[in-house]
């Protein structure tokens, strides 16, 4: 079997705009649950509302596309109520940062054994194009016409503050990493957070002088760093450009799990 | 193994273009009967995938078709003695 065969055939093509990253996502969570080797009645996908939060509608198994900012509420209520399941949310920076940032620092301090897969477009892609919480400084959107004034949340360092498990942050370029680090998520007990940047051509790239597709995603390759060289510039107390962001493994621990013996 | 691009689901993004390691996808010059300009492959017999797969069981390489946002991309049987052209790599 390969990652293919957790699609719903049937609903493809999706509905994302050309060169959407939110596919490339998908793709690599399910190469994932596909190594894993789970079963698709024992596999539920929980989502809220945003062009990210349609990614459970094209999948082959159970899932709940619940109101905006509530997929990690559901997502406890569907693991509390039957251990057994193994429960992936999919949803995008707004769903998860503005309207349920509050669901999102709660579950990573309750420790609920669920993975949390974030696609970050830094923007409301699907009510077209204004800030959200993880927008850049200086970004353009509908709603920050001269550029983003106010300082963007880190969901990693948050998701680390709060107490999850599994934090990993990587980009829509890197692929095989992405595989492997929600493989790395969905193993450990607990919370697992995994921060994907994606590209929005449509209501991020348009706005902010990414005139293709993959300008955007060269973009993202060319500012991430990886972990261990940005520790190591930090120790000799080199400079790291403030447009740079840190991607790899940021966290994994044993804080207790709800209902998992660990 | 034939390397084969799904004109039904391509959107014609050519992320596919950036990743190839032996850039096999090129970006194409004809829109197709719904606008969509989808790539095309140069001498897509040269990729990984298509001659190792079977011999090992999996997929190896595997990055375009796990970029593609579209899921157009897959591999398909060959015809029994389909010609190649014969491609040496230095
Ligand atoms: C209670 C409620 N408030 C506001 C909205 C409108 N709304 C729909 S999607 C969305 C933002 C989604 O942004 P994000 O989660 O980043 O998803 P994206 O589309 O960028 O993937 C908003 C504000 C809504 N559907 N429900
Ligand atoms: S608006 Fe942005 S996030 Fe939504 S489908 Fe289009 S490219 Fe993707
Ligand atoms: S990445 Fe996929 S959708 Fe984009 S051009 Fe290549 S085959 Fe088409
Ligand atoms: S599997 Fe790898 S080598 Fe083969 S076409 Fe795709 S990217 Fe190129
Ligand atoms: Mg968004």
């Amino acid at each position: 079997m390969s990652f293919e065969d957790w699609y719903r055939q049937d609903r493809l093509p999706h509905i994302f705009c050309a060169g959407c990253g939110n596919g490339t996502i998908i793709n690599c969570t399910l190469a994932a649950i596909e190594q894993m080797a789970w079963k698709k009645e024992e596999t539920v996908f929980v989502s809220g509302i945003g062009c990210s939060s349609r990614a459970p509608g094209y999948i082959a198994a159970d899932s709940l596309h619940t109101t905006h900012g509530r997929a990690i509420a559901f997502a406890t209520g569907v693991k509390l109520a039957n251990p057994e399941l193994n429960v992936v949310v999919f949803t995008g920076d707004g769903d998860l940062a503005a309207i349920g940032g509050n669901h999102f620092i709660h579950g990573c301090r309750r420790n609920i054994d669920i993975t949390v897969i974030c696609m970050n477009n830094q923007i409301y892609g699907m009510t077209g194009g204004q800030g959200s919480p993880t927008t850049p400084l200086g970004c353009f959107s509908s709603t920050t016409p001269f550029g983003c004034a106010e300082a963007p949340f880190d969901l990693c360092e948050l998701a680390i503050a709060a107490g999850a498990n599994y934090v990993s942050r990587w980009t829509s370029y890197h692929v095989k990493e992405l595989e492997k680090a929600v493989y790395a998520g969905l193993q450990t007990p607990g919370f697992s957070f995994i921060e994907a940047l994606v590209q929005c051509p449509t209501a991020f790239g348009r706005r902010n002088k990414f005139k293709q597709v993959g300008d955007q995603v060269d973009y993202l390759r060319t500012h991430s760093m990886l972990k261990a060289k940005h520790d190591r510039l930090l120790e000799q107390g080199e400079h790291i450009p403030p447009d740079m962001f840190v991607v790899g493994e940021l966290v994994r621990r044993n804080r207790p799990v709800p209902g998992v013996k660990i | 193994m034939k390397l084969a691009i799904d004109e039904t689901r391509c959107k014609g993004c050519n992320l596919c273009t950036k990743v190839c390691p032996y850039k096999i996808f090129k970006e194409g010059k004809k829109a197709n009967r719904r606008g969509i300009i989808i790539p095309e492959l140069d001498r897509p017999e040269r990729c990984t995938n298509c001659r190792l797969m079977h011999l090992y069981g999996r997929t190896l390489c595997g990055v375009c078709q796990l970029t593609c946002p579209d899921q157009a991309i897959h591999w398909v049987e060959e015809q029994p003695y389909e010609p190649h052209k014969v491609a040496i790599e230095y």
